[in-house]
């Protein structure tokens, strides 16, 4: 039984993770209905941005946390600006493989940094001994990781809910035409989708590096991972993004805990997601919490 | 119909017949098969090494696959991240049966040419398998299920005993009229065995587009509810798009199985259902030339960087590692720049030649 509850806490933390990976995605398709592959990439390079910045500048480590945060949304805006601006309008095969040159290209910046080959750890700043309770253990990485995690997606809900940016946000995805009826302005709503994505991608970098260690197949292949969380949330909710990236969180962890090993099974974690996000999306095309879309001819 | 058919300038159709034909002048035929008989000729009067053999071997089994892959995205506009697992599929039909039944089994080296075959059809049948959720699913939720039908692929050729675990699996020399066809000429072999079923696939492609399943293709991406209401099935017509995407993505991959005389999990990853999403693109999506002119073009850029990144290896310390990093960078560079500059490929390119020539000498 310990098992099992030590499974659901490693599962939590893993699918808090994927939440706020998946809150970027969800962003930026909320408002431009965009696709964006490259996210892995900016999840990485948030990462790495953070560790640059703590161990090369020697800045303490909450500094340069919020530091990369404020590089990386300015870094995200100017990609939205120099690569997605002018294909507004163009089909969606377009846009998804101009996101994917974009990982491409990417890949190719980071691997020109010693980040590319090597691999780091941030430097201790939490105390080392787990936390136990009742035989189930936490570290304290994890535990302020899932807390931090909890804030920005927080913090992101009111800002969607309350703030007249989020608010314009909202009304952009809704319809572009009767947004800009009212004076706002929609590739300004779109730059800043993108930068707010680029913002907690740091936010998940960082995390993820401080759990798992800093190496960029890991960080990249976030990207990829991440996408049966945001279908099967729906592409453009955020408590989609949240209750997803739970399951998929508890799913990944009770496949490598209890499948296995067993019946000559192996890696289960990595293509258990896939599978059942096949069998849902034959029942709901558009994910749990999605939204349907009207088609007129 | 004008007079002279050699040298039309522009086009004169009076009937429905006419527009549909394979070949609208004498002159486009007469290029045509000039053309082919061009690369049918050219590798006896050049020899080759085997190292250029190979690459240009690699673009037309990638034509055979590109094919596919436009037929489902470009004509049919349903994004497929997925293509690899299909080629895959293609290739693991031979190299699974070569493990269970041995590599020199006469099914293998002698019947090669049925073995491609029923690696088409195994394709096909996996394409239709995953083209099913399409009848519900659009846009990106499609693009993802596909994408989920890779990663499901390479976990299963990885972990399955069955196919070895994703190591190499071996497959025999093939038998061809005289005996065993040797190390010498394997290349040269495959060669003109690649280019004939490229020309064949390439011709089915050509009339399955006049024909009325074509152009349902092109209804259906252009306006699925509105071809719908023009009577045709959206659903089914996607389903069979993916069946064929399947069948020509599984002859590409048991062409490669042979070609390299075994096939391993590495060929056949969400990279390379990348790379022919990016082949497909640069060509330019819906256009039959397009499949000939992007594998090409991305093979040969792949070529240069390995070039250039050696030669800048020559010079630049160790520690900065630009060779890894050149392929990402110009990969991605290339994608993006003919997607913001030229979103019409490069067959658009040949379409102006094509219409400069025609024209001439009026500019217009």
């Amino acid at each position: 039984m310990t098992y099992f509850f030590q499974l659901v806490v490693s599962g939590i933390v893993v699918g808090s993770i994927y939440a706020l990976s998946a809150l970027g995605f969800v962003l930026i398709y909320k408002s431009s209905r965009v696709l964006n592959i490259a996210h892995g990439q900016i999840i990485a390079g948030g990462a790495f941005i953070v560790y640059a910045l703590t161990v090369f500048v020697g800045l303490p480590i909450y500094v340069s946390f919020v530091a990369s945060m404020v590089i990386t949304f300015f870094l995200a805006m100017s990609v939205e600006r120099i690569f997605l601006r002018r294909l507004i309008g163009e089909p969606i095969i377009s846009v998804i493989m101009v996101t994917i040159g974009l990982m491409s290209i990417l890949n190719g910046v980071i691997y020109l940094t010693p980040f590319g080959s090597l691999n780091y750890s941030f430097p201790e700043f939490l105390p080392t001994t787990p936390i136990s309770l009742g035989g189930v253990s936490i570290s304290w990485t994890q535990l302020v990781g899932v807390i931090i995690t909890a804030l920005l997606i927080g913090a992101f809900s009111w800002f969607f809910k309350r703030s007249t940016i989020g608010i314009s946000m909202r009304a952009v995805s809704d319809d572009q035409f009767a947004a800009m009826s009212v004076g706002i302005s929609v590739p300004r709503v779109f730059g800043l989708a993108w930068a707010m994505a680029g913002l907690s991608a740091a936010g998940a970098g960082a995390i993820i590096g401080n759990i798992t260690g800093l190496n960029f197949e890991t960080l990249g292949a976030f990207g990829i991972t991440v996408f049966p969380v945001v279908i099967l949330g729906g592409l453009d909710s955020i408590v989609g993004a949240v209750v997803a990236g739970i399951i998929m969180g508890l799913i990944q962890q009770f496949a490598a805990g209890y499948l296995d090993g067993n019946w000559g099974l192996n890696g289960t974690a990595d293509v258990l997601p896939y599978i059942i996000l096949l069998v849902i999306l034959l029942f709901k095309p558009h994910g749990l919490f999605g939204t349907h879309e009207i088609e007129r001819v | 119909m004008s007079a002279n058919r050699f040298f039309a300038t522009g086009n004169f159709f009076t009937s429905y017949r006419e527009e549909q034909r394979i070949f609208r002048t004498h002159l486009d035929r007469g290029l045509f098969i000039l053309f082919l008989a061009c690369l049918f000729a050219w590798p006896l009067f050049f020899d080759a090494s085997n190292r250029t053999m190979l690459v240009i071997n690699n673009i037309l089994i990638a034509v055979v696959a590109v094919y596919g892959l436009n037929l489902v995205t470009g004509f049919a506009g349903l994004i497929s991240i997925g293509h690899a697992a299909f080629v895959g599929v293609g290739a693991y039909t031979v190299a699974g049966l070569a493990w269970a039944i041995g590599e020199g089994h006469p099914l293998i080296v002698h019947w090669w040419p049925l073995m491609i075959l029923a690696a088409g059809g195994m394709g096909a049948v996996f394409g239709a398998f995953v083209g099913l959720p399409a009848m519900r699913l659009k846009h990106l939720y499609l693009a993802i299920a596909t994408l989920s039908f890779q990663m499901i692929f390479t976990w299963t050729i990885k972990f399955m005993p069955t196919f070895n675990q994703g190591q190499m699996i071996p497959v025999g020399r093939v038998v061809w009229i005289g005996g065993e066809v040797g190390r010498k000429v394997h290349y040269l072999f495959w060669y003109y065995a690649i280019l004939v079923v490229a020309v064949i696939c390439g011709l089915m492609v050509r009339n399955l587009l006049r024909s009325r399943y074509g152009r349902c293709l092109v209804a259906v991406r252009d306006n699925d509810r509105a071809a719908d209401a023009m009577g045709m099935h959206p659903g089914l017509t996607k389903v069979y798009a993916f069946t064929l995407a399947g069948f020509f993505a599984g002859v590409a991959g048991a062409l490669h199985t042979y070609m390299f005389r075994g096939a391993g999990f590495e060929s056949f990853t969400l990279h390379h259902s990348i790379t022919y999403l990016a082949m497909a693109i640069v060509g330019g999506l819906g256009t039959l030339p397009g499949s000939l002119f992007g594998p090409a073009a991305i093979y040969t850029l792949e070529l240069q960087m390995e070039h250039l990144s050696e030669w800048s290896g020559t010079f630049l310390p160790d520690s900065f590692n630009l060779a890894t990093a050149l392929r990402p960078l110009g990969f991605g560079l290339v994608i993006v720049l003919f997607l913001m500059f030229e979103p019409r490929g490069m067959a658009n390119w040949w379409r102006i030649c094509r219409s400069y020539v025609k024209l001439w000498p009026f500019r217009y």
